[in-house]
């Protein structure tokens, strides 16, 4: 997801005299799963494949600004998305939403079957409802392989069982941020691609520590972030995979590095953030989050650069954030325009419906 | 994949010429049939949309081929200038034959603050569905609430046959909000099942062969990083294909274990075989493609193994940093240097 807040708030940085359709080139975009998406410039869609180990930047070719956003409400997406894949509902999985923010055109990744074998496919949804499958064996795109940080050994049958789960894409300032999480260590991955892509270096991950309360700390993987401008600087708000949510400037995210993020809020049991969206209302900036257990949670986003971090077991508090107790079942979220969010929602009868929801 | 014979139920309306489905193609026969006229579609309540795929004109007639394979189970619907033609793809029937085969940690008694489970199964499974088929019980059989680390991203092997279950970090962790309002997933002294249930579906979408239960007992927390000093190598011998075993005082991560160990010469060069973890994660093993030559050898050791709580070489899972405890770390791997005679 997070296209939207990359583009209000890095616009100045990402429209570079770059050519970027130019360095992509038509043919099969060979995925092997279609995960977490962010939308980059001039409607490239970078798309994270965990299992074939890379990020897949293809050319949506959907640039045209919408008009007007008007809303979007449609109920069964899963029901509809199925049918046209030829198969049933419990035979997908909808992995990611991203709204390109241009023409506020909503993007899910799927898999057409839940085995290892399972197709990855990127559908298309028009605000009028329509769906489109984007013709992954011929689309203009570039790939970035991700490196194995170890040289993983095969097993008897000459498998190698590592692989990092691509958990979160963010396109930021010319370059595309990777968070893993590894199914063997436990230990940050963070990564940066400059886009266009160039080969990735095997040592650009970023070690990130979390440090609590100045106590404890660990090589914690993130999760997921969203990129947010605090006085002219570019930071990333990040989730760790063991709950708090902290900032780290974008400058400081140099591979080989120790960066240690600052804890911003502690969310409290039940509360891990899932995606993560930033918007300005009444003139304040907002952040809004929906969480694990499928609910929505709003925290201000202003002053994080005055904020006094999070040090002793006594301050618990940091950033205060509200659950909004109308809004249930949300299992992804983007914003859709200024006034609005995007949220797939998870029904009372277990369908999943895409709708617009103005911001709270 | 293989389908059986297509059952035509119900041709309707026999004016216009009936859709048949021919292997995995759907055809219309008879010179000027248009792809206009021709819709299919999954047979399905509400407004759906038609199948993915493409019409073409052929010589008899029209080809309709669906990107995607059929699914067994489901009804298609095609509609050929107003006639409704249905058409099932028959069920397969298959036995269930997936099951659990290991769960490590395999010991029977396990550190309180445990990092992770590795399920390993028999066969390929379905992704999207391991947290409803997952409980942990405790010594009076009801679940103990939220124990694992529930992500979306499944921690899979890309073959569906490892699944990496993290206990919940921030439960874990210590000073963190989780770990201080609910405390440890499981504590020391109790006893615990892993019970994954026989509903979990194989990649083919049949349920296991039977529930699997692990029982084990909690201990003292494990917080000491693994001491490279306490490790036991014994050499093998010149001109034979026995195994060099490094052994532990404690066990360590099974997939660690295979992922970040490896022998070389001294000058850094890989030497061919293949290794094996038993004795409960406490032994490894490494027989070598070709015997032995007399020499010094190396079993190098990433300092990123881990234990069954996350402690790595020189480092624990949470490092209290006023008493900086963390070893300053110069070296990315640990050697072991063993000699062969």
């Amino acid at each position: 997801m997070r296209l939207v807040t990359t583009f209000t708030l890095f616009a100045s940085l990402t429209v570079a005299a770059v050519d970027y359709s130019s360095s992509l080139t038509s043919g099969k975009a060979d995925m092997k799963s279609a995960g977490s998406l962010a939308f980059g410039p001039d409607g490239i869609l970078f798309v994270g494949d965990s299992i074939g180990a890379a990020i897949f930047a293809i050319d949506t070719r959907d640039r045209k600004s919408a008009a007007s956003s008007g809303s979007v409400e449609i109920a069964g997406i899963n029901e509809k998305i199925a049918a046209m894949l030829g198969t049933a509902p419990d035979q997908i999985l909808i992995n990611d939403m991203a709204v390109n923010p241009l023409s506020k055109n909503a993007y899910l990744s799927v898999s057409r079957g839940k085995g290892p074998d399972a197709i990855p496919v990127i559908v298309r949804v028009s605000r009028a409802g329509k769906l489109e499958e984007i013709p992954l064996d011929k689309v203009k795109h570039s790939r970035a392989d991700l490196p194995n940080p170890v040289e993983a050994k095969k097993d008897a049958r000459g498998n190698n069982l590592r692989l990092d789960a691509i958990t979160d894409l963010a396109f930021v300032d010319g370059k595309v941020f990777v968070a893993g999480l590894s199914n063997e260590e436990f230990s940050s991955n963070l990564r940066s691609i400059p886009f266009p892509f160039k080969a990735v270096e095997k040592g650009a991950s970023v070690e990130i520590y979390h440090g609590q309360h100045g106590r404890f700390e660990t090589n914690s993987p993130v999760r997921t972030f969203v990129p947010y401008e605090i006085k002219s600087e570019a930071y990333l708000l990040a989730a760790y995979t063991c709950t708090p949510l902290v900032k780290f400037p974008v400058s400081s995210l140099k591979p080989g590095t120790k960066v240690m993020g600052t804890t911003i809020a502690e969310l409290g049991n039940r509360n891990r953030p899932l995606d993560m969206i930033i918007y300005q209302k009444g003139g304040h900036d907002l952040i809004l989050m929906n969480n694990s257990s499928r609910g929505v949670m709003k925290m201000s986003a202003e002053n994080l650069d005055k904020f006094e971090p999070i040090k002793s077991q006594v301050e618990r508090q940091g950033v205060q954030y509200e659950t909004l107790a109308g809004w249930k079942g949300v299992e992804q979220l983007d914003k859709f325009d200024k006034d609005n969010a995007m949220m797939l929602v998870r029904n009372d009868g277990g369908s999943l419906d895409l709708k617009t929801v103005a911001l709270p | 994949m293989r389908f059986l014979a297509p059952i035509l139920l119900a041709p309707l309306l026999l004016a216009a010429p009936p859709v048949r489905l021919d292997g995995t193609v759907f055809r219309v026969s008879g010179g000027g049939a248009r792809c206009e006229e021709l819709v299919i579609s999954v047979d399905a309540p509400g407004d759906i949309p038609a199948l993915s795929g493409s019409c073409t004109v052929e010589a008899d007639g029209l080809a309709f081929r669906p990107k995607y394979a059929l699914q067994p189970g489901l009804r298609y619907r095609a509609v050929y200038s107003g006639a409704v033609s249905m058409f099932e793809i028959p069920k397969r029937v298959v036995t269930p034959s997936a099951a659990v085969v290991q769960v490590f940690p395999s010991s029977a008694v396990i550190p309180e603050n445990i990092l992770k489970f590795y399920l390993h199964f028999s066969a390929p499974m379905s992704r999207g569905e391991a947290y409803q088929h997952l409980r942990l019980l405790d010594a009076k059989g009801a679940p103990v609430a939220l124990p694992f680390l529930e992500i979306d991203q499944e921690l899979w092997d890309r073959e569906g046959r490892r699944l990496t279950v993290l206990f919940d970090p921030g439960r874990i962790k210590r000073g963190l909000a989780p770990n201080e309002e609910v405390g440890l997933p499981v504590t020391a002294g109790g006893r615990y099942t892993l019970v994954i249930d026989a509903g979990w579906q194989d990649a083919a979408g049949q349920p296991l062969k039977s529930e699997f239960r692990k029982e084990f007992l909690a201990a003292e927390a494990d917080r000491t990083p693994p001491d490279p000093k306490t490790w036991k190598i014994t050499a093998p011998t010149a001109g034979k294909s026995h195994p060099v075993s490094l052994e532990f005082p404690e066990p360590m991560d099974h997939a660690l274990l295979r992922s970040l160990i490896e022998v070389t010469t001294p000058a850094g060069r890989s030497i061919a075989g293949s290794m094996d973890v038993d004795h409960e994660e406490m032994r490894w093993q490494f027989t070598p493609a070709d015997p032995w030559k007399p020499g010094e050898y190396v079993v190098q050791v990433a300092r990123t193994l881990e234990d069954r709580a996350g402690n790595t070489l020189g480092r624990p899972f949470d490092v209290d940093v006023f008493e900086r405890v963390e070893a300053r770390i110069l070296k990315e791997t640990v050697p072991v240097y063993f000699t062969v005679r």
